[in-house]
């Protein structure tokens, strides 16, 4: 009978931490979108996208405490396996002839291709992860930033799969709000299980002390390696979604500059929650977008008033030195959505 | 044989890099990726600054050594200007959050570089003298390579010296070793830090000036991938130990250098990957580094 | 002298199952030895007291026996099967749990949360190890502040769910590890009661490192004496408050009745 009242509690809770996030943001999403403008329809997809994205960091550096820089690989290969599976159907042979006939011949729909380029990048992090993450601490965080380098180097060099350097065109562009909402609730349902899961429990708990983790018989590195993977998929899944805004990709968009994006995302929200991540990203997406209509320029009065580009760089970097300066643990303090003590009081009442 | 003396001379190179992180390292637990804007802001200062991709030489126009002391004090001063306004705050916070507010400062300075000097790549008349070669031994070494070996040994003994022998340098060792210890003995944190911070600006400038010997250009981000290899070097020499950085960025600058030439074709663009592969490597076989720290290990 | 070959398993007779056996080991930090040749076996039905001098070497004993420290030489074995090389978690799932000498409770875990993430590593589902939990929590008292942050306790109730964490794990055998530190009288009292309890409720062997005498000795049927390293006595707590190596061990030469170096 508790078991069952307990059940129905964490059940409510979880639907709760879920809602308490997805709905004001589909409602800012929905209002957004009727604005009728393109370009912010356009900054409401990639955020959205980019909530996947660092939903999938928060899963790991927010559970592990480990800061890896290198995550941004994962998306690279994601994004480059939905353009192996979903591009240009009469360029593929020739621009990327080096993938398999298969590949080549067909090409998959764009809901599996999301998902089958989220497990690629899920698999590369197994191999990847399985070594790096036997090291500790900084170490492991040097070692991940050295994959982001690995990978960037081979994408940028394997030119008969990935057009090397250049830009691969003709991404079919296929994802409307409704679709990077719905993926975002899904990363964010997904982080949120992860979070109540006994391996998100006992990931924290790694992170809070190693040692004692260990004497209580957890496994830190098949617990950090199951992270590892889980935030490598979210990644993947993203970066298939990012290419299909403009419908190209190269290797440099998912190298250092997309890298400091995300991590400033999380970090300004908060790195320790899911809360954290998509505040991150709502706040900072906002406030690029502020400086890039400052920067197209602003009539006032009869001037044409316009910041240099460039500038919205300077001001998230800023922003993001004081939010480290200053609230350390984001926007949202690592603060989770939780279930109100009234609802679960009304919850633990119920006749049943 | 040519390849060695390749391999030395970058080597070198990444060593005095190597030196500077792992000099801040040392003091504050902090890995500084502003260094690479250290290094940047030391070559930009050698122009006016302007958008053109062949700019007029200002402070690199003048005598060599007023130059090169004028570069100096530019870097040192954005060095000292970074301690205390950005990482001074931070002080005593974990590791990850120096890690990423570093990291932020470095995309601070890449941004506004960009925004004064414009992002396109420019190219400089400066120190060609060097690049002319000197015959050693039957090798034509360029002048430059010499210079950059000459420099890292004259820093690295000179740093020795100091850490050694002075009485600042005995506070900074003992900071490194046991901050809060030192500090309950009288040394004064303020001062540790900020010459270590100082020190890593001067080498930071000699890095630069170097570069723009070497290759001629400015890049806004043309100290990332030294302080990159930097930053891997002293973890595989293992933090904590200057010598071991050095030996470490000797190791990674010379693995590179050693890899183009002995790669065959197919594979030599992979060369960086097989590098950093070789950082992972290294770190698995000893996590610590190759140096043995010596207060790491965690106390049951 | 001639009271170290008198000391270990065999003089009394234990072998083989149930127990937790540390074999002629050896534990040197470069030149310091820090063990030198103990001998443990602790049953699965008792309270065994290790004390000792600071420095003696109880936390590297306690380290030796749940896979913290690798001993230079000897072994050490859980039911005959000897733990050499195995990771701590392992040798924790396989049944030794321990206590640390500060809490090292997970701050940002909720108390409950805390004793739950070893339940589940005792086995059987997430149902049946929340009820363990529960259960464990509430036999020490904590329940009623299951869903707090764990960095809220008071230092006694952080001891407290220290132990319920280790239990957590079902263990055959548990270590601790200073339980006693900071505690009144009043605490240890009630510190005395609980550990008492723990064969008979809880079905482990208790290894107790302590230096509060009145706590060991009301808890111990059997007390192994270390004094810089080694062995020195082992006997009934009757036997060891009498024992006149120990009184210099603890008290130096000036001890009444210590025979001279």
């Amino acid at each position: 009978m508790a078991a069952d009242r307990h059940r129905l509690i964490e059940f409510a809770s979880f639907v709760w931490s879920v809602a308490a996030l997805a709905l004001p943001l589909g409602v800012l999403v929905f209002l957004l979108s009727r604005s009728g403008s393109l370009a912010v329809e356009q900054t409401v997809i990639e955020a959205l996208i980019k909530i996947v994205a660092v939903v999938g960091l928060y899963v790991f550096i927010g559970n592990s405490g480990i800061m890896s820089f290198g995550h941004v690989a994962f998306m690279g290969i994601g994004a480059y396996a939905a353009a192996w599976q979903t591009c240009c159907p009469m360029l593929k042979p020739i621009v990327m002839s080096g993938l398999p006939d298969i590949l080549l011949q067909n090409t998959v729909p764009n809901f599996p291709a999301s998902v089958a380029s989220g497990l690629l990048a899920a698999a590369a992090a197994l191999a990847a992860g399985a070594v790096i993450l036997r090291l500790n601490g900084i170490a492991a965080s040097i070692a991940s930033f050295s994959l982001l380098f690995i990978v960037n180097v081979i994408y940028s060099n394997a030119d008969r799969f990935t057009q090397g350097v250049g830009s691969i065109v003709g991404l079919p562009v296929y994802v409307t709000p409704t679709v990077a909402y719905a993926w975002a609730c899904a990363a964010i349902a997904l982080a949120c299980l992860y979070h109540r899961s006994r391996f998100g429990v006992a990931l924290r708990a790694c992170r809070e002390d190693d040692v004692a983790a260990r004497a209580a018989g957890i496994n830190v590195y098949v617990q950090r390696l199951i992270a590892f993977v889980l935030s490598a998929f979210l990644l993947g899944v993203s970066g298939a979604l990012y290419g299909s805004l403009l419908g190209t990709i190269s290797v440099d968009t998912f190298f250092l500059d997309m890298t400091f994006m995300l991590v400033a995302m999380l970090v300004v929200g908060g790195v320790r929650s899911v809360a954290g991540a998509v505040v991150g990203v709502t706040a900072v997406s906002a406030v690029v977008e502020i400086f890039r209509q400052l920067q197209n320029g602003i009539e006032v009065g009869a001037f044409h008033v316009a910041l240099p580009a460039g500038f919205q760089g300077i001001a998230l970097a800023l922003f993001m030195l004081a939010v480290l300066i200053f609230r350390r643990e984001g926007i949202t303090g690592g603060h989770e959505a939780i279930l109100p003590e009234r609802l679960r009081r009304a919850l633990l009442a119920l006749k049943k | 044989m040519q390849s060695l003396v390749d391999a030395a001379a970058t080597g070198s190179l990444y060593a005095l890099v190597a030196l500077a992180i792992g000099l801040v390292f040392g003091v504050m637990r902090l890995i500084n990726f502003a260094q690479a804007d250290y290094i940047t802001i030391g070559a930009y200062a050698l122009i006016v600054p302007s958008a053109s991709t062949v700019p007029t030489l200002f402070i690199g126009a003048w005598p060599m050594p007023l130059m090169v002391a004028a570069v100096a004090l530019v870097v040192v001063l954005v060095a000292l200007a970074t301690e205390r306004l950005a990482f001074r705050p931070l002080r005593g916070t974990d590791p990850s959050t120096l890690l990423v507010s570093s990291f932020a400062l470095s995309f601070l300075f890449q941004q506004t570089i960009m925004l004064i000097f414009n992002s396109r790549p420019k190219s400089i008349e400066f120190g060609s003298a060097l690049a002319a070669a000197v015959e050693i031994a039957g090798l034509r070494v360029p002048g430059v390579q010499l210079l950059t070996m000459a420099t890292t040994i004259v820093a690295g003994t000179l740093l020795v010296f100091f850490l050694r022998y002075t009485a600042l340098g005995v506070e900074i060792r003992a900071a490194a070793e046991d901050f809060t210890m030192a500090q309950l003995l009288g040394v004064r944190a303020n001062r540790v830090i900020a010459v270590s911070f100082a020190i890593s600006g001067l080498l930071g400038a000699s890095v630069s000036l170097l570069l723009v010997v070497q290759t001629g250009t400015l890049d806004y981000r043309m100290g990332i991938m030294p302080v990159i290899y930097g930053f891997f070097a002293t973890v595989i020499g293992g933090m904590g130990s200057l010598p071991a950085a050095a030996l470490g960025g000797f190791l990674v600058g010379a693995a590179s250098q050693l890899l183009q030439a002995w790669l065959p074709p197919d594979l030599r663009p992979f060369r960086d990957a097989f590098v950093f592969g070789f950082v992972i490597a290294v770190l698995l076989f000893r996590p610590e580094g190759l140096a043995r720290p010596r207060a790491m290990r965690e106390r049951v | 002298m001639g009271v170290t070959a008198d000391i270990g398993p065999a003089s009394i007779g234990i072998t083989g199952d149930e127990i937790l056996e540390a074999r002629d080991v050896v534990v040197r930090f470069g030149g310091l030895l820090a063990l030198d040749r103990v001998n443990i076996a602790l049953r699965r039905n008792e309270i065994f007291g290790l004390i000792g001098p600071n420095g003696a070497g109880k936390s590297t004993t306690v380290n030796v026996l749940t896979g913290f420290q690798q001993p230079t030489s000897g072994e050490v074995l859980i039911d005959g099967r000897s733990i050499g090389g195995w990771s701590t978690n392992r040798v924790a799932r396989s049944g030794v749990a321990r206590t640390f000498q500060a809490a090292r409770l997970f701050p940002a875990l909720s108390v409950f949360e805390n004793v739950v993430v070893a339940s589940v590593n005792a086995g059987g589902s997430l149902a049946a190890a929340r009820e363990r939990a529960g259960d464990i929590l509430a036999w020490v008292g904590c329940a009623n502040r299951a869903d707090r942050p764990a960095s809220a306790l008071n230092y006694g109730d952080q001891r407290r769910v220290a132990i319920a964490r280790a239990l957590a794990l079902s263990p055959k055998f548990i270590l601790l590890d200073e339980p006693a530190a900071g505690m009144n009288e009043r605490e240890c009292d009630q510190l005395v009661t609980l550990v008492s309890e723990i064969p008979g409720r809880w079905g482990c062997g208790v290894l107790l490192i302590e230096h509060n005498m009145a706590v060991v000795m009301r808890t111990c049927s059997r007390i192994l004496v270390l004094d810089g390293g080694k062995p020195i006595a082992e006997g009934t707590p009757v036997a060891i408050q009498t024992n006149a190596e120990v009184r210099r061990a603890y008290l130096g030469d000036k001890a009444p009745g210590a025979a001279h170096r």
